[in-house]
């Protein structure tokens, strides 16, 4: 019991010793110099593709502005854990003073509070003209822009155009049918059509196959509607196509990102969905997947055709402050981190798409090339389900479709079980 | 019939042995596998842990390892993780010892109420707390230390804690503290002396409980700290996740390492920490 009691003691003195374990004391010493200095807790960091490009900008920014402004990233690796930080710190009103904000309609209902600081002035000059104007308009609530409109993204169809050479594919089918016959030849080839997953906590590569369809059957608003419109069950009906007959691998019911992302990578599969961040991944893990990749509209459905699903990833934001010197430095380091030179340097290096105007250089990547040209020849963008939906019925939708593939549910019922969700 | 009995005695008890390695071959087996499997996908690529998880690496990949102390800086985190859930444990032990001790040999006015009130703690969930415990730490101005951690997990402990040791000393036979008071041993003495050394396999059971729950903790981990000098490992493995992607065979690699320590010193204590957690249970 006593050496129990020593080492513990022992410990508690060391802790209390310690210098570095004691509250970041060299931060306000910076403050007493006149330096300002501003936190910013960020998931960029580690393994994150952006990790790299935002702490080169981040040295040169506090370079540029030595004895004036320092901003000190705060590394958060986890990004679900780092929304729960963000939202705990603005219900006890203490907000960052820099942080990634969450363009969802939770995260949106701070901006009725005076937590947030407000960037509608800056937005009202030349500033603007920096970026894509739509995502401003989403970034502005009843007059106010309390968030920098930041990384977007648009999930189209990847497709490995060499897999569909092989099966005499000349060209992505531009309707249904035509892509169900394309099917048929893959498979004739030994080649799995498409990649679905009924796991992880949305379903992401067979959600975002829904959101696409759901776009074609009722165009921009077709998510709008409740879910008790006839529209959902018909879009579950073509879904459920892509996982008959062999369209799909055997372990896409219950499999995740890993399987879905995993079979198109093997080449086991040739056709794929996903965002631009999976673009360095693709790269380095499966280059010849890589160069074979080319992007394109889903196959027309319904009525509308060559849309996209596309979103706001993240936002930048700041805490309000009353001090005229923190808000001009917190201003002057979203103007740094908006500058289209900038951005353009994340967006090469990360294969992030950003809601900022800026062109690609020569040497960009080709594939990151293709997401630009299905943007800008995308008909119309709209979000994916999980822009619409609160995340229980998102979380169900996974649930929903493995049942309704499974014949346990008909498309109907798979609807009723988002609807019980909600 | 005595050699045909003994003849039987032998076969059942070959049979028991047959028996007994089976049931230990697979429980070893059961625990030993996932293990090997981790040390085994440490090695891998991702993709080949994606399509085949349970086959051997191609080319073992020994630049996970280097990743993994690389990017999440390992080392630190390992001392703040021991130094953290060393002292939260230390702590809760004196304070639910003295809280057990009190409520379970002890009465005085609203002892039952004042305990429910402790034990209701037990229900509820620690995601419920962020806000109050973000803002408390703030304003004791301990926000982004050790002692964030070590105080948060040290309350969140107490009452389950308590619910053990209370639970235990009740059960001690109170012949033992009369004895000693008739020796004249005080209030302080019965504690320390008497009651506290009985206990010790209850304190083994609530200080393990205590010290892994602060050893993996995350949230917490993450709300109450930003500088990585004083994070933990919990927070140094989820380096390898991020918001798309995760690096999976490094994750395993950093896993594999931060087990290493533990695993030796249990191969070079394990005498003493086995006679530490059985000795108490034979006196009571």
């Amino acid at each position: 019991m006593k050496s129990i009691v020593r080492g513990l003691a022992l410990l508690l003195i060391i802790a209390i010793a310690v210098p570095v374990f004691a509250n970041g004391g060299s931060d306000a010493a910076m403050e007493e110099t006149g330096e300002i200095v501003l936190s910013f807790p960020t998931f960029w960091v580690g393994q994150d593709s952006k990790s790299g490009p935002i702490a080169t900008l981040l040295e040169t920014f506090n370079n540029e502005n030595t004895g004036e402004i320092k901003v000190l990233l705060e590394p958060n690796p986890d990004t679900d854990g780092y929304r729960d930080k963000i939202n705990t710190q603005l219900s006890s009103g203490r907000a960052p003073d820099i942080f990634v904000f969450n363009p969802d309609p939770t995260t949106f209902q701070y901006y009725d509070s005076d937590i947030l600081m407000d960037f509608t002035d800056e937005f009202s000059g030349s500033w603007r003209g920096n970026f894509v104007e739509s995502y401003v308009v989403d970034s502005t609530k009843n007059g106010a822009t309390k968030s920098v409109p930041f990384e977007i993204a648009i999930t189209p169809i990847w497709y490995n155009a060499d897999l569909f050479k092989k099966a005499g594919i000349s060209e992505f089918p531009a309707t249904m049918d035509e892509f169900l016959a394309a099917a048929d030849k893959l498979k004739a080839n030994g080649i799995v059509p498409t990649s679905q997953m009924t796991g992880g906590s949305n379903a992401w590569t067979s959600m975002l196959w829904y959101s696409h369809i759901m776009g074609s059957l009722g165009g921009p608003d077709a998510m709008k509607k409740p879910l008790t419109d006839p529209i959902y069950a018909e879009a579950a009906t073509v879904l459920k196509k892509l996982y008959s007959d062999g369209n799909t691998t055997r372990d896409a019911v219950g499999g995740d990102a890993g399987v879905s992302g995993g079979h198109y990578m093997a080449a086991d599969t040739a056709v794929f969905i996903n965002g631009p961040w999976y673009i360095g991944r693709i790269r380095g893990d499966a280059p010849e997947v890589h160069a074979a990749t080319m992007l394109s509209s889903a196959p027309k459905v319904g009525e509308y055709e060559g849309n996209q699903v596309g979103f706001m990833l993240s936002n930048l934001a700041a805490a309000n402050t009353d001090d005229p010197r923190r808000r001009a430095a917190v201003v002057k380091f979203m103007k740094f981190i908006t500058e289209p030179d900038n951005v353009k340097f994340i967006s090469e290096s990360a294969g992030s798409l950003f809601a900022i105007k800026y062109e690609l250089g020569a040497d960009a990547d080709p594939l990151q090339r293709e997401f630009v040209r299905v943007s800008s020849e995308a008909t119309f963008v709209t979000g994916g389900l999980h822009n619409y939906f609160p995340v229980s019925v998102i979380q169900e939708f996974g649930q929903a479709l493995a049942a309704l593939v499974l014949d346990e549910a008909t498309p109907e019922e798979f609807v009723q079980m988002l609807i019980d969700a909600q | 019939m005595s050699i045909v009995r003994t003849n039987d005695q032998g076969k059942a008890q070959v049979l028991g042995n047959i028996a007994k390695w089976i049931v230990l071959i697979f429980f070893f087996t059961f625990t030993f596998i996932p293990l090997l499997w981790l040390l085994i996908s440490s090695f891998k690529t991702n993709l080949e842990l994606q399509l085949k998880p349970f086959a051997m690496p191609k080319i073992w990949q020994f630049t996970n390892y280097a990743n993994a102390v690389k990017i999440s800086g390992l080392p630190r985190l390992f001392l703040n993780s021991i130094m953290i859930s060393t002292v939260s444990t230390g702590l809760t032990m004196i304070v639910t010892s003295m809280a057990g001790f009190v409520f379970s040999r002890e009465r005085f006015p609203f002892r039952q109420g004042l305990l429910n009130l402790i034990l209701a703690g037990v229900l509820v969930p620690i995601i419920a707390l962020m806000a109050p415990y973000f803002r408390l730490t703030n304003a004791l101005g301990i926000y982004d230390s050790i002692w964030a951690l070590i105080f948060t997990y040290t309350a969140i402990n107490i009452p389950i804690s308590t619910f053990l040791l209370y639970g235990f000393m009740r059960t001690l036979p109170r012949e033992l503290e009369e004895a000693a008071i008739m020796d004249g041993t005080g209030f302080v003495g019965r504690y320390w002396r008497i009651i506290l050394p009985l206990t010790k396999p209850g304190m083994v059971t609530a200080g393990t409980f205590v010290f892994l729950f602060s050893w993996n903790e995350f949230i917490y981990a993450m709300l109450l700290t930003s500088r990585p000098a004083v994070r933990t490992l919990q927070l140094g493995i989820r380096f390898f996740t991020s918001q798309f992607f995760t690096d999976y065979t490094s994750m395993f690699a950093a896993i594999v390492l931060t087990m290493l320590p533990t695993i030796i010193i249990y191969i070079v204590l394990h005498e003493q920490i086995i006679k530490g957690m059985t000795s108490g249970a034979l006196k009571g």
